[in-house]
């Protein structure tokens, strides 16, 4: 099945976000290898051009080690990953919190409702 | 050499109507790229030219550098809109034929390929729905290992299921040395796969650039900026 | 390519005529079996059986020269032509590969035809004696002629083929001038064909007019006199078959150029 891609965002920051989430939630594990740019691309349903900036994007972000013999895989540097996994947790908060302050809620309030969702789904 | 198509100051009249306007384009190689604009835009015109099924009335084009010829037709595969088999023929009949005459038609491909679309080879053409030989065609155009595709809508008059596979063939006979050139109005389809987009009208080039590009700068999706441009 | 062409060729147009050849040979022998009385005693079955041999024939040679139109016009220039165009060989090699078919089919449909008249014809002994006569008119034109005997028979069959060749030569440069036209391709092609046999005529007129040619018109052929006509008549034959030749590298110069710069699929 080729992946949720939107369409009115450039498609390449899209592929790195799914990535991402593949390695944060433990789909490619630290270390593991990872298929060809081209298998990438076919699973994909994208251009190989286009899967490989975003790979290489996610290298300068040191997510992903290119190995010069054995092609890709994903870092075993697990602080990175958090790090990483962080930042990306910020940004969604972020955009959420801003999205409620526009709505009119208070910090107070915001911290209740999520207080018990997240109750609710521990149930 | 790293452009594998170029027009430059391509013109083609047909009588007084002018189908392919002074056009001046470059594709290099490795891309997948979207030649888009409505019908009669000049499209077909173009890959015809390339093709040589027609000659250019003044300016020129070039596949690998070389003009259109016997050693042009050998590295670019070509799938027209029409159907062009013989009806009389069997399937495997066919599958010689583009053996014979195409160093690079790699006979094991094709047979995969049919065998994944449950097309038996000992069938006549005659016998399968139009569907059917559409798919056959794309697996001749796709079992070589060309330089050059020029398809000419290849997703048209198909089913959704199948769009998929045609896309994922393009995907998998992808390499560094080879360009496809898809030429289309069904742009939401295809646009994830494509590199690079030209958007052609009334035998004129109006835009070319990449995909990204169009999503950074415009923020819409190429789908989204072709129906902006060609407005009606 | 060519060899290749050829055989595509050939297997293309062979799914027909060799069922027909098949069939007009089957039907004379029928026909031949049903009548063990001879063609005077005309009984239903064998009448029956030689109308059906007759169509058959007259069927056989109306395909070859619908094949050979059709052969040249859907193959080339209709939808067809998007794949064979498109092959990496260069137009003329198209060309001469259903030339040669096409003169392929018709000698081999002259050849069936004989054929299937002789088994239809012949009576028992028949095909003895017409060995036996055909060896002695062989001698006798040995001993007349000489080896030049040789040269005569190389010249007439040479003759033939240029002369089919050419006939098939007019009627594809005729479908492809039609072809430069937009609509009324057929009209178009008629035309043509009309225009190209007149002006060959025209030219045969014009050259027999020349004082060369006076000459041989004027030369009285008598028998007692042929071994020194010889050289003549030969000379006045391989005129022919240079001027034959002539014709049909212009039909093919004509055809050639059109499919390579001229070609228009739609």
């Amino acid at each position: 099945m080729p992946w949720e891609l939107k369409s009115d965002r450039p498609i390449y920051t899209q592929l790195i976000e799914q990535i991402e989430l593949m390695i944060f939630s433990g789909v490619y594990p630290l270390g593991s290898k990872l298929p060809s740019v081209r298998e990438l691309a076919q699973v994909a349903a994208v251009n190989p051009n286009t899967m490989q900036r975003a790979l290489v994007k996610l290298e300068e972000d040191g997510l992903i080690i290119t190995h010069r013999t054995s092609g890709r895989s994903i870092t075993e540097d697990a602080r990175m990953v958090e790090m990483a996994k962080t930042k990306l947790a910020q940004e969604r908060i972020s955009e959420f919190l801003e999205k409620m302050q526009l709505m009119g809620f208070e910090q107070k309030e915001i911290l209740t409702i999520i207080d018990n969702m997240v109750k609710e789904m521990k149930k | 050499m790293s452009t594998i198509l170029e027009c430059n100051d391509l013109t083609k009249k047909f009588g007084s109507k002018e189908a392919v306007s002074a056009v001046n384009l470059k594709i290099e190689r490795g891309q997948i790229v979207g030649l888009l604009g409505p019908n009669g835009s000049g499209k077909s015109t173009i890959i015809k030219l390339a093709n040589e099924l027609l000659t250019p009335t003044s300016g020129t084009i070039l596949i690998g550098g070389k003009k259109p010829g016997v050693a042009t037709k050998k590295i670019v595969s070509y799938l027209p809109e029409k159907t062009y088999l013989n009806d009389w023929m069997h399937v495997n009949q066919i599958i010689e034929l583009f053996s014979d005459f195409y160093d690079d038609f790699k006979p094991e491909k094709a047979y995969d390929m049919l065998k994944s679309l449950n097309i038996n080879p000992n069938d006549r053409l005659k016998t399968m729905s139009k569907g059917t030989k559409e798919k056959v065609q794309l697996i001749l155009v796709m079992s070589r290992e060309a330089e050059l595709y020029l398809l000419d809508e290849p997703i048209g008059g198909v089913d959704p299921a199948a769009r998929d596979y045609i896309l994922n063939t393009i995907l998998r006979n992808y390499n560094e040395n080879s360009t496809v050139i898809i030429s289309t109005h069904l742009i939401s389809d295809i646009e994830n796969i494509l590199d690079y987009v030209v958007f052609i009208n009334q035998g004129q080039v109006v835009l070319t650039s990449s995909v990204d590009d169009i999503r950074n700068e415009k923020g819409k999706s190429v789908d989204g900026l072709f129906r902006e441009v060609f407005k009606c | 390519m060519l060899s290749k062409l050829i055989k595509y060729e050939i297997k293309a147009t062979g799914r027909i005529f060799l069922p027909l050849f098949l069939a007009l040979l089957m039907f004379a022998g029928i026909t031949r079996f049903i009548s063990p009385l001879g063609p005077e005693k005309f009984d239903t079955p064998a009448m029956i059986s030689m109308a059906i041999y007759i169509s058959i024939m007259v069927g056989m040679f109306v395909m070859t020269f619908i094949m050979m139109i059709q052969r040249f016009n859907k193959n080339l220039l209709t939808d067809e032509g998007y794949l064979m165009l498109t092959l990496p060989v260069k137009p003329w090699k198209h060309i001469v590969s259903k030339l040669l078919v096409s003169m392929l089919w018709i000698v081999g449909s002259g050849i069936a035809a004989i054929i299937s008249i002789m088994i239809i014809a012949l009576k028992k002994g028949d095909l003895t004696k017409i060995a036996v006569e055909f060896a002695t008119f062989h001698q006798q034109v040995y001993e007349y002629l000489g080896t030049s005997m040789y040269l005569w028979s190389f010249e007439i069959i040479l003759g033939i083929l240029i002369t089919l060749a050419s006939g098939i030569m007019i009627v594809y440069a005729s479908i492809a001038i039609g072809h430069l036209f937009s609509r009324h391709k057929m009209l178009a092609s008629f035309g043509a064909f009309i225009a190209l046999s007149s002006l060959s005529k025209i030219l045969i007129t014009l050259i027999s007019l020349t004082p060369v040619f006076t000459y041989f018109s004027n030369i009285h052929i008598s028998s007692n006199d042929f071994i020194g006509m010889q050289h003549v008549i030969q000379w006045a034959i391989a005129c022919g078959i240079i001027f034959t030749g002539l014709l049909c590298a212009a039909y093919f110069a004509v055809t050639n150029f059109i499919l390579s710069k001229r070609l228009n699929l739609e």
